[in-house]
Formats: C-alpha cells, structure tokens, sequence
C-alpha cells in the first residue's frame, strides 16, 4: 500500500488564555489518502494555517489528534515528521547557495556525499535549476527562489507536503505557471500533498479535494465541481466563483438529489442538496449559466428585466440586470456586436434548469 | 539607505543646510582632529611616532590598548549575545526586568561601575576581602575587562536584540521540517545568520574600550594604554605634542575599525530575503538548554543590581565595608560645595546642547535619506565621527584648536573658546563636545525613523508647491518626531555623562559632575563619589522618563530607534 495516509481525528486548536480564548481550529475531521492533493480554503483567520501548521508540528493541537499511516504523529517534534514544508516567504537559508539550501534536509539525515551529490543534482535538474546551484538566494527572481524552496522540501521525499500560501508573493502570470508546476510534479511523485490558499482560483486549478473553511470551521470538502456546481452554503457558493441567488416560492417534491421548485413565476426540475427544504432555500444560477438577449428563448427558464450596466471585455460581455428577483449578473461568451444589448433595454435572462442548484440558505 | 531618490535638484534651503551641517561638523570636529595631526608633527610628537618601534615601552602601550580592545569585544559580545539569546528566544518570568536590567548600565557614568568594583572586590574590598579573605589582582587587565565589558556589552546586547527579532521565523521552521534538531538550527542557520551583528558588535566595543579614558584612570592601575598615556603626557608632563601623537595612535586604529564596523553592519541586508515574516519562532522548552541560560542571564543582572547598590547604598554610609554607618554626610559635602556650581553648570550645558544635537541630528539624516544621492554616505561618515573620534582625542583637539583665539591677519576670527581665560569660561568648547558626541544618536534615530516613512510625502508636499524648508518642518519633522525625542533622550544621558574629552578642556569656571566624581573617586573619597553618581542617575533617569512620557503623551507612532554607543 502507499504511504502517507494523513488523518486529522477531532483537530481543535485555541490561543489565548483564560477569557480571551479564541478557537482557530474547531473539531476538523479528515482523511487525505496517500497521493491525493487536498487544498484548505478560505478568507484570511479562518483557520486554514493554523491546521497546516499542526499537520507540520509547528503548533500543538488543543486537543484531538493527527495519525500519519496509523501512527500517531501529534506528540512529535517538527524534526521528526517525514513532511516537507513550503513556505509563503520560502524561508530559503540566506546565507547558503542554492545547492547548500537543498541539500541541508539530506546532510541532517547524515546521507553519504556521492548520494547526497546525486540526488541534489536530479532535483537541480528536474526544476531546471541547474545552472543556478551556485547561487545566494537573494540573486534569483522570486519564481526561482519558490522553485529551490520546493526542490528543497522535496529532495529529502517526505510523505507528506505541505504548501503554505506558497504563491501570494509571484505575480498573476508566473503563479498560474508555477502552480500548474506544482501539480505536475505532484502527481509525478505521488507524493500526498496540503496546500492553503486564500485564492479560489488557485484551489479549483491544482486540488483533488477542496476543503473549504471559515471561522474555524470546515464548511464543505468536495472535488472542485463539487464545490462549484454543488455547494453546501451560500456563503461556499459565494466564496468560490459569483452567484446569482432566485427567490424560491415553493418546494413542491425533492427526492434523489432533484426538486420541484417555483421561481420567476415557473415550475420545474432542479438538482438540489438534501438539505435545501421549502422556506430556507434558494435557487443559485452561476452568471455562465444564464444568457441574455432581447427575446425569451424557447426551452429555457427565463424571466425578464432592465439592462442596467454593460461591460465589454473582449471575450466575453458582462450585463447587471434589474430584475424583481433584484440585480442579476450574467456573462455572454464571444458576442457578436449586434447581440449586445444597451444600457436601458428591456433584456430577457434565460438558463437551462439543469444548470441551475437549490441550496440552503445557511 | 535602500529607498529611492529623485536626483531633482536641490532648492535653497537643502543647500544651505548641506553647506551649514558641514560647516558646524568641520569646525566641531574635523578642524580639531586635523589639528592634533599637525600639533603632532612638532618634535616631541615625531619623536613619539619614531620610538614606535624601537621603545619597548611604547610598543607595549599600543599591545595593551590592543589587547584591551578585542577582550573587551569578546566578552561584552558573548554576555550581550547570550542575554539577547535569552530575551528573544526564551520564554520566562520577569523578562522585562531582565530587559531594563541589561540598559542600566547605558545611562550612568561609566566609571560608577569601577569605583563600585573597586569597593566591591578591590584590595580591600566588601566581598573580595571581608568575604572572601582574598586580595584579587583586580587593578590592571582584569578589572578594565571586566568594568568595560559590564559597562559597554548593552550596545552589543541591543544591536543583536534587534537583529534576532528581525530574522524570519520560517526560515527556523523551515530547518526544522528539513529534520534539523534545535542544536542543528542554532549552529547551522542562527548563528550564521547573526554573524555581521556579531562582527559589527565586537567592532563597536573594541572602539570604546580604546578610547575610554575614565576607567584606565580610576582602575587601571600599572596597565597603560594609549588614552591613558596622552592624558599622562599633557596633566603631567605639559608636553602637548606628545599627547597629540599618542591622540593619533589611538585614532587610527579607532578610525579603522569603526569603517569596517560600517562596512559589516551594511551587510547585515542579507538576512530577510524576500517575503513577510510569519508567525514567531517557537520558545526554547527544553529545560536542559533554558536552565544554564537563565542562570547566566540572571546572574549577570544580580552583578548589575550589586552594583548600582554599591552606589546608592554607598552614598549613605560613611565607610562601605568598614564603617557601616548610616550618614548623610556624604551628600552634605557634596552640597556644601563641589556639587552645587558643578550641578548647575554641567545640566545647563547638557540642556543647551540637546537640542542643538537633536535638530542637528534630524537634519542630517533628512539630507542622507531624502536629499542625497551620491554623497549620502559621506555625509552620515562625517555626523558619525562623533562617535568614532575617541572621547581622548576629541579632547585634546579642542585644547589644542580652542585655547588661542583665531586670528587671520590679526583680526580675530573665532576667540578663544577652551581653557582658562576663555570666553563664558570654556563653555562654549564644552557645549560644542557635547553636542558633537551626541548628535549621532539623533542621527541614527532619525535615519531609522525616515527608512520607514514613504518618500512619496515629501514628493507630494513638494508637488503641491511647498519649499523645502516647508517639507522638513510640516511633513518630515512631524513625522519623525517620535525619534527625534528619543533622540534628544540618548543625547542628553551622552551629555551628562561624557568625561574624557572634558578632562582636557574643563576650567575651574565651569566645573564639570562627572569630572567632579573622577576627583573624588581618584582620591579615595567613594563616599562623595557614589553620592554624585547617585545624583547624575537620577537626573539622567528623570529627564529620560520626562522626554519619555512626552512622547507616549503624544501618541506618536512608535519607531524602533537605533541606539549607537549609548
């Protein structure tokens, strides 16, 4: 069997003392299979690091445990877990070159020159690093420094990584490179990895599960079309991608993850979430989903409104449409001119039902 | 220096205060230095620089001064390195004691320590002969290294405190997750790290070793060094000559060492590569590391307390030691005559200067972080010779510049300032060596502030038509006034308790208290002695709580301040 199975059993972390306790952590329960990519996401102070930071050893749980392969892990030192750390300001050795950063895990394992030697210059040449292995840390780009923090925690084969932020400081362009990096290799070496993030976008591109926090409680953990076509709350709903939320005015039957809801006036068959009832639910349409034009379209589940801001943005065109539903947003992909509508006309929004989900409100 | 400048031109007022502040630190201490060179040159200074070589016992005063300056390194480094250790990475109780503890010794006379030793565990000392039954050879090597280390090893403690705070917590977490031990992450990733504050500590205390004055007298003993001989040479021997070229065999390597300093503690940049420090490194818990820590830490703050109550317990009691009774009689002696006039003059003094060195100080690191490209580390070289000239040296220069009126073409240029039959008694040159000394701690202040303030203020205020005189009083000085308090904090205790360049040029119009107590403490009378140190602390220790109060009461923003040498 692979190793690095990862099991977080009742995880529960407070600061303070006394009155001022604060909870980070709230009884979090997880299992991460070995290989699989799990990514903690959530707005800043919900948590998220504090777990990474236990999973590494760097804080002690409140109470609750962590088991690595069965074993438990909660009472060692970071030093003596087999997991590899990324950090969001690479913490690289400043006064060690490039070579000397990556092979420090390898010389504390007391490993011989000639393998020590071999496996810094695999790992120099897998992250294409090689000509930089004499290098002090301040003399490379910031991709390159995120690139030796990675070789780094890599080269001693942890059985776990863990990935904090490790994106936030490189600009837009190199983080979508470096992240879909970060997976490749990932998935090359198999090795079980955590990665926390503030950045939906960057959770939905690289994880296996998404597991979504806020307040210190884990709110939903899914596959990233889970999350995006099925969430749980409006607020993951909401924190993953925008959201057009219809007033439901009756549930008539839900059985087998579908309803019968009325909405705009219409009756007609959604997905739903087991827990969406009628009175706390509402119906929520992403803004892909819904096409606007001058007239209703066949087929389709539509309701009517005032174009009131039109924005154009090359590839796609995005309208704000004053409903009795409220503002509703929608995007058109690759518009002809002619399609576009003004500010002012009436607008026809329409969707297909099956895109649509009932969630509950909380 | 890392923030950028504009290379626009300077206005009026940008180059009348360049030319100003570099007229004043000519004339303050550029003109005097050069002066001792010249005075130097006459025949009994040559005659010193030729028995270099072949005079043994001038060959052994610069391996003395030497000696004295890399133990004092060595040791005020290691107790401040250990205590800043402690502060930073160890939890336990009573931490800010031990803080304040260790900066004691910044504000007091710096010879209160060996007098205190003296009484203490000298020859007839409290507890190295009533205790112990011993008779140490305290006066000499031990006892200079040992009072200097203690006086001086706050600079090196502050300088790496702020060093270890400013290290990134995750690159110790990141050694740890690699597998290192805490032993492993000390020697392999601390230590290395701490290096240039190290080296820039071990250099600061090798420069006041050498150049302090006060101590070699009171506990030196037989142990000459070179500010001791140049003292010797002009109190004892009248020769002026050849204490200007003892005054120049001490600068030079003074001069040196603090230029390499700077280099060093340039370098110090490398420690925080990229990023934003997250979290704090994780406490030492290990018991069997904290316990020999604590221990140490604690014990060098008992030597401290020991200390200071020597000097206030001292004060009260006729003979410490030996006639252990209550008395007042000490402070009716000094009262009744040698402290009053000293008192009064040297806090006038001290409060005139202040200010000069705080302003002065802003304004220079206004011009060095805001005005000046290239030319920018020239300048804050020249406002820092304050601190790098030895206290000696500076002393001597003044006599020789300042005890003849200046004439060019016999009309009097600058009238006499120093020296018996000057104007206002001397003041003036004792006012102009205060204010030198300590404007580089208002500098250092003011150029720490101004790293941290956005230069994009003072483009706006000049973008909305302000002058830049303008700038300086309503953008940059409001801002930085914070610093500049703390400023006036360090100059005024560095005013109070300079000693070594007054010896040369106090008169007996303008009695100085810390010459008063050397007075004293030279001919035995610790009493007097401890009673005036007492004294000075407390005014030195009140001025700073009022400047102190003031600024919390303003609610300015906090800024980490740079100390320099106290």
């Amino acid at each position: 069997m692979k190793s690095g199975r990862l099991e977080l059993k009742g995880l529960v972390k407070e600061f303070g003392k006394g009155q001022e306790v604060v909870r980070a952590v709230d009884h979090l329960d997880l299992v991460i299979e070995p290989g699989e990519f799990v990514t903690f996401l959530g707005p800043s102070g919900c948590g998220k690091t504090t777990t990474l930071r236990m999973i590494a050893g760097f804080e002690t749980p409140t109470s609750g445990s962590i088991l690595l392969d069965g074993k438990d892990v909660s009472s060692l030192t970071p030093d003596k877990r087999p997991m590899g750390m990324v950090f969001q300001s690479y913490a690289l050795f400043p006064h060690m070159t490039v070579a000397e950063n990556i092979s420090y895990g390898l010389k504390v394992q007391k490993l011989s020159n000639d393998e020590i030697q071999k496996r810094v210059t695999d790992v120099l040449a897998s992250m294409s690093l090689d000509n930089l292995a004499n290098r002090a840390p301040n003399q490379l780009s910031g991709g390159q420094q995120q690139r030796v923090a990675l070789a780094r925690a890599m080269v001693v084969q942890p059985k776990v990584l863990l990935f904090d932020e490790p994106l936030s400081n490189l600009d837009a362009k190199l983080r979508g490179q470096m992240r879909a990096e970060i997976r490749s290799i990932q998935q090359r070496l198999g090795i079980t990895s955590i990665f926390v993030t503030h950045d939906q976008d960057e959770a939905m591109s690289v994880s296996d599960r998404i597991v979504v926090m806020r307040n210190a409680i884990v709110q939903q953990v899914g596959t990233p079309t889970d999350i995006y076509r099925a969430p749980n709350s409006v607020f993951v709903a909401d924190f993953i991608g925008r959201s057009n939320f219809l007033k439901v005015t009756d549930i008539s039957s839900s059985a087998n993850g579908s309803a019968d809801v009325t909405s705009l006036g219409k009756t007609f068959t959604v997905p739903a979430h087991v827990d969406a009832k009628a009175g706390n639910s509402l119906l929520l349409v992403r803004p892909e989903s819904i096409t606007v034009s001058r007239q209703p379209i066949a087929g389709k589940i539509s309701g009517e409104g005032v174009v009131k801001t039109v924005i154009y943005y090359g590839e796609h065109v995005e309208y704000t449409i004053d409903t009795a539903n409220g503002e509703i947003v929608a995007t058109t992909s690759d518009p002809s001119p002619a399609e576009i509508l003004a500010v002012g006309e009436k607008a026809s929004f329409s969707f297909e039902a099956n895109r649509a989900w009932l969630l509950p409100k909380a | 220096m890392a923030l950028k400048k504009h290379g626009a031109k300077f206005d009026i007022f940008t180059k009348v205060a360049i030319v100003a502040v570099v007229a004043i630190i000519s004339l303050l201490i550029v003109v005097p230095v050069l002066s001792i060179l010249f005075e130097s040159t006459k025949p009994t200074g040559t005659n010193v620089f030729k028995s270099v070589f072949s005079n043994p016992v001038i060959r052994g005063t610069i391996k003395n001064t030497v000696w004295l300056g890399i133990s004092v390194g060595f040791f005020g480094t290691l107790v401040g390195f250990i205590l800043a250790y402690i502060q930073v990475r160890v939890e336990f109780r009573g931490k800010k004691i031990l803080h304040i503890l260790a900066l004691v010794p910044l504000v007091s006379p710096p010879f209160a320590f060996a007098t205190a030793v003296i009484v203490l565990f000298g020859r007839s000392g409290i507890i190295s002969h009533d205790l112990l039954g011993k008779t140490p050879m305290l006066y000499g090597y031990p006892g200079l290294v040992i009072v200097l280390s203690a006086s001086y090893f706050p600079v090196a403690y502050l300088n790496l405190v702020g060093m270890m705070r400013s290290l990134d917590p995750a690159i110790d977490e990141a050694a740890s997750s690699l597998g290192a031990s805490k032993f492993r992450i000390f020697r392999t990733v601390t230590l290395p790290l701490l290096i240039p504050g190290i080296t820039s500590s071990f250099l600061l205390l090798f420069v006041e070793a050498i150049a302090d004055l006060a101590n070699p007298l009171v506990i030196g003993g037989d142990y000459m060094v070179l500010s001791s001989r140049a003292y010797i040479a002009i109190n004892g021997e009248y020769d002026v000559s050849a204490g200007a070229a003892y005054s120049a065999l001490l600068l030079l390597p003074a001069l040196l060492v603090f230029i390499v300093q700077r280099y060093w503690s340039q370098k110090k940049s490398v420690v925080s590569v990229t990023g934003k420090p997250s979290g704090q490194i994780a406490p030492i818990k290990s018991k069997v590391a904290k316990a020999p820590l604590l221990i140490f830490g604690w014990s060098v703050a008992a030597f401290i307390v020991m200390i200071y109550l020597a000097v206030i317990l001292g004060a009260f009691i006729k003979i410490l030691g030996v006639n252990n009774t209550f008395t007042l009689d000490h402070y009716r002696y000094i009262f009744s005559g040698i402290a009053n006039d000293a008192l009064k003059s040297t806090v006038i003094m001290a409060s005139i200067a202040t200010p000069l060195a705080g302003f002065m100080g802003m304004v220079m690191a206004w011009l060095i972080i805001r005005k000046l490209k290239r030319g920018a580390d020239a300048l804050d070289f020249l406002g820092m010779l304050g601190i790098a000239v030895p206290g000696t040296v500076l002393g001597i220069g003044y006599a020789v510049t300042f005890n003849e009126p200046l004439k060019i073409g016999g009309i009097t240029i600058i009238p006499q300032l120093a020296g018996g039959g000057a104007i206002l008694g001397g003041a003036i040159a004792i006012m102009m060596v205060y204010t030198i000394r300590s404007s580089p701690a208002g500098q250092r202040s003011g150029i720490a502030a101004l790293q941290q303030i956005d230069p994009s203020l003072d483009e706006a205020s000049a973008s909305l038509g302000a002058s830049g005189s303008r700038t300086f009083r309503k953008v940059s000085l409001p801002l930085i006034k914070g610093a500049f308090l703390t400023g006036l904090m360090f100059a005024f205790a560095r005013s109070m308790t300079t000693l070594s360049p007054v010896l040369f040029i106090a008169t007996p119009e303008t009695p100085i208290l810390t010459q008063k107590i050397l007075a004293e403490s030279d001919s035995g009378r610790y009493g007097p002695a401890f009673a005036l140190c007492t004294l000075l602390i407390v005014i030195v220790l009140s001025v700073m709580g009022i400047i102190n109060a003031a600024v919390r009461g303003r609610g300015s923003t906090e800024f980490k301040t740079t100390l320099v040498a106290g």
